[in-house]
């Protein structure tokens, strides 16, 4: 118990040293030479569609002109809960996928396939070898629609799809690869 | 600077006023340089590669997505502006991110007495955090300087959210440790 409480307030400790530690200063024309080098920026017409979209608007209701917009959303709420229903019923609909990664390039001891649809968790979605085509290969059902992944190596490196016809920046410098699923499409050996 | 603000000023660049961007190069001027200065050792070397990352964010400003915190995504463009330049050295990242001291060590040396009093010194925690490999020594930065969460962690490290939490707690071993070979 007192070991306990020794190491939870050394972490304390270090925690605060780290966080009271001065900062290394840049030269003081640094903010100059960045800003020096700066254009204006000449925007595509998705990227203004984008900033309108996400605009911050603000709006005022009176009790008249709320009520068809209350009448509006429950019967959006009820045709989309029935149509959520018929998606996600047994044998809805979904394909089979099947993600392959070639192991040639990247060296692993492990693969898994981690995307938007399941929550981009490795959990049951470990990729096995086959060694008869040199890589690594999982299915899995999917339901019609778009679906971004990433190949995850070894638990800690994050590799995009070379053989994916599509991809998108995911805001943090790394690009996710899409699958589109259809029925007519999935990855090919 | 909270999120809000940080937000009205990336839409106010998008639109096409690169001169509101100063304030978050302002804001953010320490951390990135910082960033550059632990991990290249040289004052010139570090300002050069934290101007090209502010360059780069302004760049790829348009992936930003809004309603998200604006500095872990700064870092993370600023670490891919390290990994491209350590490269460049003809050396691989993760080599690096697993095994190199600090560069400014050798110039700064200090001596063999000054070196053990250092550890011996509960105040001077940071410099040890500072030797350490820099996966252990970036993880510890972020989550108690920077208050990432583990998932940001992860995301700027690239790594899973477990392999965050392995780095910290690690990290916190690590100088734990520096410290108890001394008492």
């Amino acid at each position: 118990m007192k070991n306990i409480h020794q190491k939870k307030l050394s972490d304390e400790t270090i925690a605060q040293r780290i966080r009271s530690a001065s900062e290394s200063r840049p030269p003081a024309d640094f903010v100059s030479r960045v800003m020096d080098g700066l254009e204006p920026k000449k925007l595509s017409f998705w990227t203004r569609v984008r900033l309108w979209l996400t605009e911050p608007r603000s709006m005022t209701f009176t009790p008249v002109r709320l009520i068809p917009v209350v009448a509006t959303v429950a019967v959006l709420l009820v045709v989309g809960i029935s149509q959520f229903d018929m998606l996600y019923m047994p044998d809805n609909g979904n394909h089979p996928v099947r993600f392959v990664f070639r192991s040639d390039a990247v060296p692993a001891s492990n693969v898994a396939v981690i995307g938007s649809f399941n929550n981009w968790q490795a959990t049951g979605a470990m990729m096995q070898y086959d060694r008869s085509a040199g890589a690594w290969v999982l299915e899995m059902p999917l339901p019609p629609g778009n679906h971004e992944y990433m190949f995850l190596i070894d638990g800690e490196k994050f590799v995009e799809d070379p053989y994916a016809p599509l991809g998108r920046d995911d805001g943090f410098g790394n690009r996710n690869s899409i699958i589109i699923v259809d029925g007519a499409y999935e990855q090919a050996l | 600077m909270d999120e809000k603000r940080e937000t009205e000023i990336i839409r106010e660049v998008l639109a096409g006023n690169p001169g509101a961007f100063e304030e978050l190069v302002r804001r953010y001027q320490g951390p990135v340089y910082s960033l550059m200065l632990r991990s290249l050792g040289n004052a010139d070397d570090a300002a050069d590669l934290a101007q090209e990352a502010f360059a780069r964010a302004y760049t790829r400003l348009e992936t930003f997505k809004f309603g998200k915190r604006f500095f872990p995504w700064l870092y993370s463009v600023s670490m891919n502006v390290l990994r491209d330049r350590v490269r460049a050295m003809g050396r691989d990242f993760h080599v690096y991110m697993e095994t190199d001291a600090l560069p400014a060590q050798a110039e700064n040396a200090v001596d063999e007495r000054e070196a053990v009093e250092t550890r011996l010194d509960g105040e001077k925690a940071f410099e040890v955090v500072l030797r350490l490999a820099p996966k252990y020594r970036e993880a510890l930065i972020l989550r108690f300087r920077y208050d990432f969460t583990m998932r940001e962690i992860a995301r700027t490290l690239g790594v899973s959210v477990s392999g965050a939490k392995m780095r910290v707690g690690r990290g916190l071993d690590m100088v734990r440790e520096e410290f108890g070979r001394n008492e």
